[in-house]
């Protein structure tokens, strides 16, 4: 039984007038006080349970002291879905059971993670559960935010009439869920690899060779199978037989690097780089495993974790878990990342990096190394200047040196041969790749 | 590309061809703290942290929680007319049973040699306590309540010397109706400190359920409920404050079943009838009290009902 400020404040009131009555002789006083402490124990008795759990103690040692009224009571949850994508909703169902014989008036909460929005129905109900009885509550959470959540535990109160005591249980009852990064469609990506290698499941590449898909038209050399004549082109030509190239079938190694740095939440909780960066890669992910790419992760920030090379469904899943538990922690240089993964991919892979490109004295040096040994590397970056600035974080004179300072970062990336777009908060993810190929 | 082991430390050195790496890129901050005429941090990028005043800190946290309600719903209604009444009873009743002698403003108007000042003060702190009341109970302001509580009880600290004295003295005289109108005085007391704090209580629900935070099964039941706990508590405490109160007339009457002549001497006792036998009284009830609290009572009065219809 725990005591409310209410219930303390009239304790101490009638504890001070008893003994001034006492003291000035005033039998008023003392009346009111003999009032005031009967009060107090009649609530105490009707909220029942005389062995007073002393405060500061952990819930699982207050297990018994509970008292008999929480004692039958049992929930169960229902969530709709344990994945889900950002802005996406979960429908929960909270089923309470009272199993005693007596009516209880209780207050159930049902803790849901702080970042959630309750879109409709209400987790925290004051109810009058009757014996024997059971019902349920519904609410239906939206979740803004990519991550690993947990919904519970369920905490019961029951208190008497008058608020001055009450008992407190929680069902330790817990519902685990993902929420996954945001997907934007891309359809003019055009990242691929100018190198072809024999893998399975092959994609087109920018190559000539034998393929399934139109590449390009061509005068006929001896040899050239028949078949491969385009005789409506031939007829246009006076005569000059042409024949059509296909694209090769071939598999392209995407690696996408995605900076999670403690500084790549600079900005707003639902606006920073890291927020971009790794809805950015989901979409990647997403863009080139359906053209039966095969996609690797690497995230870097207090460590460098990382997802192998794969193609299908599954990696897709696996790298969105990835995505939706990456933390903004560290500060671990692009070049680390950069050394330990280049002797694992295939020179000519294209490397996508995402990163708000700020305090790592690395990232020329880093992106230098991977243009030296041909890799194809496309910078897409989230300016946290712009989300600061957004935010009224940062005064103009401010924004306009640092905008500076990251303007002149690019172009010497770029001068390196990377692919380097300063991704804007309200640009789409299309637009900002579009910019970044040049295209 | 398989995982490999994991730096422990932020310390490089050991990834990074044996150099520590230092993030010793251009700061933002630094160089948005430098090129600024006005260096102060913005306001937006303070938190905002409310720091507890000193009586704050003693409480554990604001006395008084500051929150704005919506316009009050009938079961809101019911209870400010409820404690208008209440403490326009509980005022005419602290007029009447509490004279200004024996108090300090009583004592000090004397010394200045100006006395109707002691009982224009008197007037005044009983009118503060009234019209703090009911502005509180009609704004819902817990400040003006709180004050109200305070005028209505500072009122009632007199130096009485064990004996009931009345403001008014057409009032009876005899112990019996003294102590009963002294009880119905407490009760009334009490219930307007609940009454006035249920009003609180239910706006903070009734705005919880208006803008959706709290969503309320059965809200007859649970009024029902708090209804009938303010007529069944009230009278649970008038019924210990009597048997307290009179405890100078139970005690002889169960000693007058051994021994009537020591009753007699009871009965006669100037202690037992001062508040001295209150506190006496007091003592006895609350032991009881506390014994049954001893022995789990509450639990296995809560176990047998559960366990009643099994």
């Amino acid at each position: 039984m725990a005591w409310s400020r209410k219930s303390a404040m009239f304790a101490s009131l009638a504890v001070a007038l008893y003994l001034l009555g006492l003291v000035l002789r005033n039998q008023q006083l003392v009346t009111v006080a003999v009032v005031l402490l009967s009060f107090l124990t009649w609530a105490a008795f009707r909220t029942s349970h005389a062995d007073v759990s002393s405060s500061g103690r952990r819930i699982d040692d207050t297990q018994n002291d509970e008292g008999i009224e929480l004692q039958n009571i049992l929930a169960m949850r229902k969530v709709s879905s344990s994945r889900i994508f950002e802005d996406g909703e979960i429908d929960v169902s909270l089923r309470l059971q009272n199993r005693s014989n007596t009516s209880k008036v209780l207050e159930v909460r049902d803790r849901v993670p702080e970042v959630m929005r309750i879109k409709k129905g209400a987790n925290y109900v004051l109810m009058e559960l009757g014996p024997q009885r059971e019902t349920e509550i519904s609410y239906t959470i939206e979740t803004p935010l990519r991550g690993f959540y947990t919904i519970g535990p369920v905490c019961v109160r029951v208190q008497d009439a008058f608020g001055l005591f009450h008992n407190e249980k929680e069902i330790h009852l817990y519902e685990d869920f993902l929420v996954f990064p945001k997907m934007e469609d891309i359809k003019d990506a055009m990242i691929k690899s100018r190198v072809p290698k024999i893998f399975t499941g092959a994609v087109n590449i920018r190559n000539p060779g034998e393929g399934s898909n139109f590449y390009n038209l061509r005068e006929y050399i001896p040899g050239d199978p028949m078949k491969k004549v385009n005789w409506k082109a031939t007829a246009r030509q006076d005569g000059k037989m042409m024949v059509n190239e296909f694209e090769k079938d071939a598999v392209s190694d995407i690696i996408i690097i995605v900076d999670s740095r403690k500084i790549s939440e600079t900005g707003p909780v639902s606006r920073n780089s890291l927020v971009y960066s790794t809805r950015a890669a989901a979409s990647l992910s997403q863009y080139f495993l359906a053209r039966r790419d095969s996609v690797g992760l690497v995230l870097y920030g207090d460590e460098i974790t990382s997802v192998d090379r794969d193609t299908g469904k599954k990696q897709l899943y696996v790298l969105l878990t990835k995505l939706a538990g990456s933390m903004a922690k560290g500060n671990t240089p692009l070049k680390i990342v950069t050394n330990r993964i280049m002797p694992h991919i295939n020179r000519g892979s294209p490397v996508i990096l995402l990163s708000p490109l700020e305090e790592d004295p690395t990232i020329v040096d880093a992106v230098r190394d991977l243009r030296s040994r041909n890799f194809e590397v496309t910078v897409l970056s989230p300016s946290s200047l712009e989300f600061e600035f957004d935010a009224r974080r940062l005064d103009r004179t401010g924004y306009e040196v640092l905008k500076t300072e990251r303007d002149i970062l690019m172009a010497e990336l770029r001068g390196l041969g990377a692919y380097v777009m300063d991704w804007e908060p309200d640009m789409m993810l299309n637009t900002a790749l579009t910019g970044a190929r040049g295209f | 590309m398989a995982e490999e082991n994991k730096p422990k430390t932020s310390d490089t050195a050991h990834l990074y061809d044996s150099t520590t790496l230092r993030s010793s890129a251009p700061s933002r901050k630094a160089a948005a703290g430098r090129q600024k005429q006005n260096t102060e941090i913005p306001v937006d990028a303070i938190p905002e942290v409310h720091v507890p005043g000193w009586v704050e800190s003693i409480f554990g946290g604001p006395v008084i929680s500051s929150m704005k309600f919506l316009p009050p719903d009938r079961m809101v209604t019911s209870l400010q007319l409820a404690s208008s009444i209440t403490l326009v009873l509980l005022c005419f009743l602290t007029f009447m049973i509490t004279p200004v002698t024996g108090t300090a403003w009583f004592a000090i108007s004397n010394m200045i040699g100006l006395g109707f000042v002691g009982g224009l003060l008197h007037f005044i702190i009983i009118g503060i306590g009234l019209i703090g009341g009911m502005y509180g109970v009609f704004q819902r302001d817990q400040r003006a309540l709180l004050i109200s509580y305070c005028m209505l009880i500072i009122v009632t600290i007199r130096f009485a010397g064990s004996k009931v004295e009345f403001g008014l003295s057409f009032l009876p005289e005899g112990e019996i109706a003294q102590k009963f109108l002294l009880i119905l005085y407490a009760i009334f007391l009490v219930m307007f400190i609940e009454l006035s704090s249920g009003i609180i209580r239910f706006s903070m629900l009734d705005t919880s359920i208006r803008t959706g935070e709290v969503y309320v099964m059965g809200i007859q039941k649970i009024t029902s409920r708090y209804h009938k706990s303010l007529l069944i508590a009230p009278s649970i405490a008038g019924i210990v404050a009597l048997l307290t109160l009179f405890i100078n007339r139970i005690i002889p009457a169960m000693i007058g079943v051994i021994d009537p002549v020591s009753a007699n001497r009871l009965r006669e006792s100037v202690e037992l009838t001062s508040v001295y036998g209150v506190a006496l009284g007091t003592m006895v009830i609350f032991m009881i009290i506390a014994g049954s609290f001893a022995v789990n009572l509450p639990l296995r009065i809560q176990q047998f009902r559960d366990k009643k219809t099994n």
